[in-house]
């Protein structure tokens, strides 16, 4: 079709009418000539002719897209319309700007950590190999399973083990020594994951075996920052952990991994190794055309050929392997609060919604006579509801432009409150940026909401009762019984949503309140703790490790404001190892072992330093080292789980039976019980532990240590441990020669940091639930006192009649509040169905806390109270003369 | 006066009133007012026309190049928009006499009439 339909219409439809001139001019020569008068020449042309501005207008409409046309013509309208009540239309706008701002803000997180996928090339294809036990799957390693696994080629197109590099490696050869993250991967972990080589190459196989000589591969970040992008730095030797390495490649800028890396170095596995200690990860590639369950019936199989290798008491009968995408692993646990987050924030939508739909109403009921008007001049229900619904759609766009501005402002507020340990959002959130599927939720929900909250009063004014209307007098006929019960509906609603989301709010301010009231079992004041990587060579048997806490030990004490000092593998409320254990002498039964606990190993002042009590027996003391009989201390939780009745410092303990040669040690007296801490957490019951001092370690465990984890120093003074930064880790360096300290933190930031995820989800919720709350408040208040208004003439008549003022306004204050309980009970209801979604969120309170539920709906209804009143005091202000001369 | 309602550019007539102005302005060009007036003798008034929809025809037809305006003077000396036939319209005439004839003989030999 050509485009000269569209174009010049103005002109073509004045050329037209000069065309439709001449025609009736011709016409009326014709008429004229039979005989006809002037006038009734010209009569007879136009009636034969016919409405010559219907023959324009049909022309005009065939040269115009007529939605097009149309919906401008809506649009122009809405807009004139909205700009003459600024008020109303600023309040709506907001309020659906921050509804739809939180949506937005919380919709950035999710499409970041759930829905974009992996940044590696193909990566439906990356599964993460998961080791398979009675109490659940998770996802490390050993070297034994490593060596079974990457045999599976059937499945797999490539296999590759990585660990986070939690034991940090120690940068030196420059003037400032550095702690950095080194990552151990073994030689196909650059080619599986699709890491794009800038200089260089990546690790070969010969490089990743045991002896494969010291090489290491650089992030470009680290290539940067530390060796100014060099461009030699390829065949050039750093000093790492205190020995050359040689660089042998620099890996692209684009490369992410989730744990950031600054480089690699190979882990360069034994394969024949039968060390059962899990500490890394491993990540493979599936063939094409395999799917999950296919590798996971095969790793099946897998388990038969690791049993056969590796002796069936390597694995017990409950333990196999398995696989789930790599994706799913990565983000783990976060889905679900999430989910929950966006649930909330969805409510807040709908209140918003309910809101506005509110307020539109009422402006309709205000606008029923134009409406009439209209239709009586010839508008469809259709276009009378296509007009309203555009003003709404203006409303809603604005609302979720100005939403989209607020909500990337508030997804940056988000993560910086947001607990550590959610995946993927790169640094500090970086990998939160604005991209099409954020622009089309934001779309997509300002239109939902703009239809939601549009449709209601569309369709209830555009039924109009033409000849009533129009006859009613005034502005004050409008409200109709329709809509006045759909305002109470809409109110009701949002004062059920808001109860829910403050409930909600109630059981996580509580579950807050319970954690602070927890006693970790310590006293975390005044104690400041880092982590110094002790990964090198020089670390590799008990001794020199032994050696370097003594001195420390010694050093730091002597600084001045140091009370007390001591160094462990595992920081109180970080987390630690676990370990299997037998009591010498007492019968297993048909299990493998007596069981198992947690198990630190410490310096002997570690218990004086955190202030952890003896309970029974002694602590250790210096004298506990390599030379003397082996010792372990335990804490009350073990003692009463595993001696409720016998005198555990009578027994000893076998740690780690049948965990292969290289783990022997003989049994070790249990010489003390100490009180319980809450290591896993402060919403966690304390669990079993069991202590060992770090002099009494096996070399072969020392070694793995010294390679997964860093050694934690713990410092306690009697000043402010922030002044003491400096001459602690001066003191450190010395003892240690001149190895760096990482992750200086007081036990009290770890504290607030274990708590933080119930920080931030309680300080959500209740930002959440007080605007909810608010928003009903608004609402209740909207509807009261614009029912009152229209009512002035009733109110005055009650008045002259003798109506006490007390007794009108009570009659208004009975009549919101009914509104109020309504929407209270059936929230309730609500709460009640919605809180257990909440169950695994909180601690040391009842998804159906009965404090929560009877505090909030009371707070709930005394704001709606509050917000009654102020219409309820206007009733009785009305004077009977005025409102009856209103007429 | 009985308002009849005018027969919309939808309805039956608007390929045959295309056709018919195409056939009406084989012999020359015309303005608007002529052309209503020869369709309305040769069809013996049997389609009863507003002259007014006329123009949307016609206006249609020059989008679609099957002719071609100019405004000129008219036999009464008044100025007037000549319609001419295009090539492409010369073209479309034959083609839609060509269908139009196969309909009627189709739609004859449905109703039993004799074929002349």
């Amino acid at each position: 079709m050509s485009l000269r339909r569209f174009t010049h219409r103005s002109q073509k439809d004045n050329e037209l009418a000069e065309e439709i001139t001449s025609h009736l001019a011709h016409e009326q020569d014709r008429n004229t000539e039979r005989g006809l008068s002037a006038e009734e020449a010209r009569r007879q042309a136009r009636l034969k002719f016919g409405n010559p501005q219907v023959t324009r207008e049909r022309v005009w409409r065939y040269r115009s897209i007529a939605w097009i046309e149309d919906a401008w013509r809506d649009l122009r309208f809405a807009l004139r319309s909205l700009t003459k009540t600024p008020g109303f239309t600023a309040v709506a706008v907001v309020v659906i700007a921050v509804g739809i701002s939180v949506n937005t803000a919380v919709f950035s997180v999710i499409n970041t950590v759930l829905l974009e996928p992996l940044s590696y090339p193909d990566p439906q294809s990356l599964v993460q190999l998961m080791s398979l036990s009675a109490h659940g799957s998770f996802p490390m390693a050993n070297i034994p399973k490593f060596n079974i696994w990457h045999r599976q080629t059937s499945i797999f197109q490539q296999v590759a083990g990585y660990d986070v590099g939690g034991a940090g490696m120690n940068l030196t050869g420059g003037d400032h020594p550095e702690q950095v993250q080194g990552i151990h991967v073994t030689a196909g972990y650059f080619a599986l994951f699709g890491a794009p080589v800038v200089a260089g190459r990546t690790f070969t196989t010969m490089e990743d075996s045991p002896h494969g000589g010291h090489v290491a591969v650089l992030s470009y970040g680290l290539w940067k920052s530390r060796f100014g992008g060099n461009s030699n730095i390829v065949g050039s030797t750093i000093q790492l952990d205190g020995q050359p390495y040689l660089v042998v490649g620099v890996i692209g800028r684009s490369f992410v991994t989730d744990a950031p890396a600054d480089l690699w170095v190979p882990f360069q596995f034994d394969l024949t190794s039968q060390d059962l200690a899990h500490y890394f990860r491993v990540a493979a590639r599936l063939k094409p055309g395999i799917t999950l369950p296919q590798a996971n019936a095969q790793l099946k199989l897998a388990v038969d050929e690791y049993r056969r290798t590796y002796g069936t008491n390597s694995l017990s009968s409950q333990d196999g392997f398995g696989v789930v995408s790599l994706q799913e692993s990565i983000i783990g646990d976060t889905r679900f609060p999430l989910l929950v987050l966006l649930g909330a924030v969805g409510f807040v939508l709908l209140i918003a919604c309910a809101n506005v739909a509110n307020l539109l109403l009422a402006r309709a009921s205000a606008r029923k006579r134009e409406f009439a008007t209209r239709a009586a001049l010839g508008a469809g229900r259709s276009q009378i509801i296509r007009q309203l619904l555009t003003e709404s759609l203006v409303l809603s766009l604005s609302g979720g432009l100005l939403g989209l501005i607020l909500g990337f402002a508030g997804v940056r507020l988000l993560i910086s409150i947001s607990p550590g340990g959610i995946p993927r959002l790169g640094e500090g959130g970086s990998a939160v940026t604005l991209d099409p599927n954020i622009l089309l939720f934001t779309l997509g929900i300002s239109i939902f909401t703009g239809v939601l909250f549009g449709l209601f009063p569309a369709v209830s004014v555009s039924r109009p009762n033409l000849a009533a209307t129009l006859n009613e007098s005034g502005s004050r006929s409008g409200i109709s019984f329709r809509s006045s019960k759909l305002r109470s509906a809409l109110v009701v609603s949002e004062m059920a949503l808001a109860l829910i989301l403050v409930i909600g709010a109630a059981l996580l301010i509580r579950t807050f309140l319970k954690l602070q009231a927890v006693d970790p079992g310590f006293d975390p004041h005044n104690v400041l703790t880092m982590a110094m990587s002790i990964s090198g060579d020089r670390f590799q048997k008990t001794m020199p490790v032994a050696q370097v806490i003594r001195d420390g030990t010694e050093r730091l004490r002597a600084v001045p404001g140091v009370v007390d000092a001591a160094a462990t593998n595992c920081l109180a409320l970080q987390g630690g190892f676990g370990m299997i254990f037998d009591i010498v002498g007492r019968p297993k039964g048909n299990a493998p072992f007596t069981g198992g606990a947690g198990f630190y190993s410490i310096s002997y002042s570690y218990f004086d330093t955190f202030k952890i009590p003896l309970l029974r027996g002694r602590r250790f003391n210096e004298q506990d080292d390599g030379s003397a009989p082996g010792v372990v201390i335990i804490n009350q939780a073990m003692a009463r789980q595993y001696w409720p009745k016998g005198d555990p410092l009578k027994d000893r303990l076998q740690i780690a039976p049948g965990a292969g040669p290289a783990f022997a040690e003989p049994p070790r007296q249990i010489v003390g019980i100490v009180g319980d801490t809450h290591d896993d957490g402060l919403d966690r019951d304390p669990m079993p532990m069991m202590f060992i001092p770090l002099a009494q370690m096996p070399d072969a465990e020392t070694a793995l240590n010294s390679r997964v984890a860093p050694l934690w120093w713990i410092v306690r003074s009697n000043v402010d441990p922030h002044t003491l930064v400096t001459p602690i880790t001066a003191a450190l360096r010395e003892a240690s020669g001149g190895l760096p300290v990482a992750h200086v933190r007081t036990m009290e930031e770890i504290e607030i940091r274990t708590t933080s995820r119930q920080r931030f989800n309680m300080l959500l919720l209740t930002i959440f639930g007080a605007a909810g709350m608010l928003m009903a408040g608004i609402g209740v208040y909207g509807v009261m006192s614009y029912s009152v208004q229209q009512r002035t003439q009733e109110l005055g008549i009650r008045m002259a009649l003798g109506a006490q003022a007390s007794a009108l306004r009570n009659m208004v204050i009975g009549q919101g509040m009914r509104l109020t309980l309504v929407g209270v009970v059936i929230g309730i209801a609500g709460a009640f169905w919605l809180t257990r979604f909440l169950a695994s969120f909180l601690f040391g309170v009842k998804a159906w806390d009965p404090l929560a539920f009877i505090a909030t709906p009371v707070l709930l209804s005394a704001v709606a109270l509050i917000a009654i009143l102020i219409p309820a005091q206007r009733a009785t202000r009305v004077d009977p003369m005025t409102a009856l001369r209103l007429e | 006066m009985v308002l009849k309602r005018p027969p919309e550019a939808g309805d039956i007539l608007q390929g045959t009133l295309d056709m018919l102005i195409l056939r009406t302005l084989v012999t020359g060009p015309a303005h608007g007012h002529t052309i209503a007036q020869v369709i309305e003798h040769t069809s013996e008034n049997a389609l009863d026309v507003e002259q007014g929809s006329l123009y949307p025809a016609l206006h249609r037809l020059e989008d679609r190049g099957w002719l071609s305006s100019q405004w000129g003077v008219s036999e009464n000396n008044r100025r007037a928009k000549f319609y001419q036939l295009t090539a492409k319209g010369r073209k479309e005439l034959a083609a839609a006499t060509g269908r139009w004839r196969r309909m009627t003989r189709a739609i004859g030999l449905i109703l039993g009439e004799q074929n002349e």
